[in-house]
């Protein structure tokens, strides 16, 4: 499976911003800040298992529901 | 005026507290924030601000180190007082006993009441929140991820300090003070205001991925699958003995699209580096290089005032090893000079927060000038 991550982070993304660009723009910098960094991740980019089910708990903590 | 700066050098709490209330005599105090030398009892000065700024909402910590404009100070305190024209609204709240992380949550939850809004409904245009927090307490990146999982709203500001002695920091509210706590007051200016991140470092092109740690204790035991002391010293190109001297001026950073947020290394312990914030594992960190503190915060500053067309009050979460570089250089004067013709107030911190935990950098909250609210 390839795209699952760039989905999930997207949808986060998307999910706090609303479209605001201004809060896109920070909730990138605290997914950074937690470890993962949107822009190393395509829709072409493998699902490493470990890093789905941290996506997965990044959407938990930021109240995204996937 | 909307907001004003004041300091003492008055060597008492009573004193130095009397000389702030006769400076903003006349002056209706809505919300004030100080910052002050640890060398007065905390309880004391806690209680004597309350009793001499009754109804106002008034926040401060412990420093390592003060700031005023044109000037860096030691053995005072500084404050920055807001009136109603100023300061629209401000809610206070203390979370105790940082390892109980749930504690956010309850004080946002005393915030929404106030506001009769959600956290993350608040428009983060409107409203914009300090940060004070005990600088020894290692708890600063938890506490900065949880507010930031709860909210859109900025939050900016500075770990405590305590005059370079390390034994403890408070933080201040409510005419009481804390340590092992963090002070948030959300705010809502009547006037525009702007928030500034400045390091000056670049980025290098050698890589360290954290591929061991103790998250918690803020240790890295290797880079690249190597004892990390040897991962930093061959990026480098130096000898392990002499990598340590390299740690203020070549800290690692994690890149933010072009942005660093700088980790900075404490000291060696054994092969592994302690640093004064945490690595997660996985964290790929990019070298970074020293530039010139004055000449970029000078320039950052400059950028805003120019784009704001004036600054009506600024305040400055300086990094204490930036403070030791300008120290070492002789170059304290000329960076209190940046801020000559601003109100400025700011402290010499042990951390500085947004939207995370930062090292060796200048987080600036800056209040627009009233007619470009």
């Amino acid at each position: 499976m390839a795209g699952q991550i760039k989905r999930i982070l997207d949808r986060i993304i998307q999910d706090r911003s609303q479209g605001n660009e201004t809060i896109a723009m920070t909730t990138k910098i605290k997914l950074v800040l937690k470890g993962v960094d949107p822009d190393k991740y395509s829709v072409l980019s493998e699902d490493d298992s470990a890093t789905l089910l941290k996506v997965k708990e990044i959407a938990r903590e930021l109240g995204v529901a996937l | 005026m909307a907001i004003k700066t004041v300091f003492s050098v008055e060597s008492t709490a009573e004193g130095v507290v009397a000389d702030l209330a006769a400076h903003l005599a006349g002056f209706s105090v809505k919300f004030m924030v100080f910052f002050t030398s640890s060398k007065f009892d905390p309880q004391t000065l806690a209680s004597i601000m309350n009793q001499r700024f009754a109804g106002a909402e008034v926040i401060g910590c412990t420093t390592a180190g003060e700031i005023i404009s044109g000037k860096m100070l030691k053995n005072s305190l500084v404050a920055m007082a807001f009136d109603a024209e100023a300061m629209a609204d401000v809610c206070v709240g203390v979370v105790k006993n940082l390892a109980d992380q749930d504690q956010v949550s309850e004080v946002f939850a005393g915030f929404e009441r106030h506001t009769a809004q959600g956290m993350l409904q608040l428009n983060p245009a409107k409203y914009v929140g300090i940060v004070l927090i005990d600088g020894l307490s290692l708890a600063e990146e938890k506490l900065m991820e949880r507010i930031g999982d709860l909210t859109n709203v900025t939050f900016i500001g500075g770990s405590a300090g305590d005059d370079l002695k390390f034994k403890k920091t408070y933080v201040f509210a409510g005419g009481k003070a804390y340590t092992d706590a963090a002070v948030l007051a959300l705010l809502k200016p009547q006037i525009g205001f702007d928030l500034v991140k400045t390091e000056s470092f670049s980025a290098r092109k050698e890589v360290l991925k954290a591929t061991r740690v103790n998250e918690a204790k803020r240790i890295v035991y290797e880079f690249n699958g190597e004892p990390a002391i040897e991962a930093y010293a061959k990026a480098l190109g130096v000898s392990k003995k002499d990598a340590s001297n390299k740690f203020m001026s070549n800290p690692l950073g994690l890149l933010a699209g072009d942005e660093p947020y700088v980790r900075s290394p404490q000291k060696v312990q054994g092969d592994a580096m302690v640093f004064y914030c945490n690595v997660k594992e996985g964290m790929e960190l990019r070298l970074l290089e020293s530039t010139d503190i004055v000449q970029d915060t000078r320039d950052a500053v400059e950028a805003r005032r120019k784009a704001l067309g004036g600054i009506s009050g600024l305040i400055n979460f300086h990094c204490i090893l930036r403070t030791l570089e300008l120290e070492q250089e002789g170059r304290m004067g000329e960076y209190g000079e940046i801020f000559n013709e601003i109100p400025t107030i700011g402290f010499s911190t042990y951390g500085e927060e947004y939207l995370g935990h930062i090292n060796q950098t200048s987080t600036i909250l800056i209040f627009n000038e009233p007619q470009r609210a």
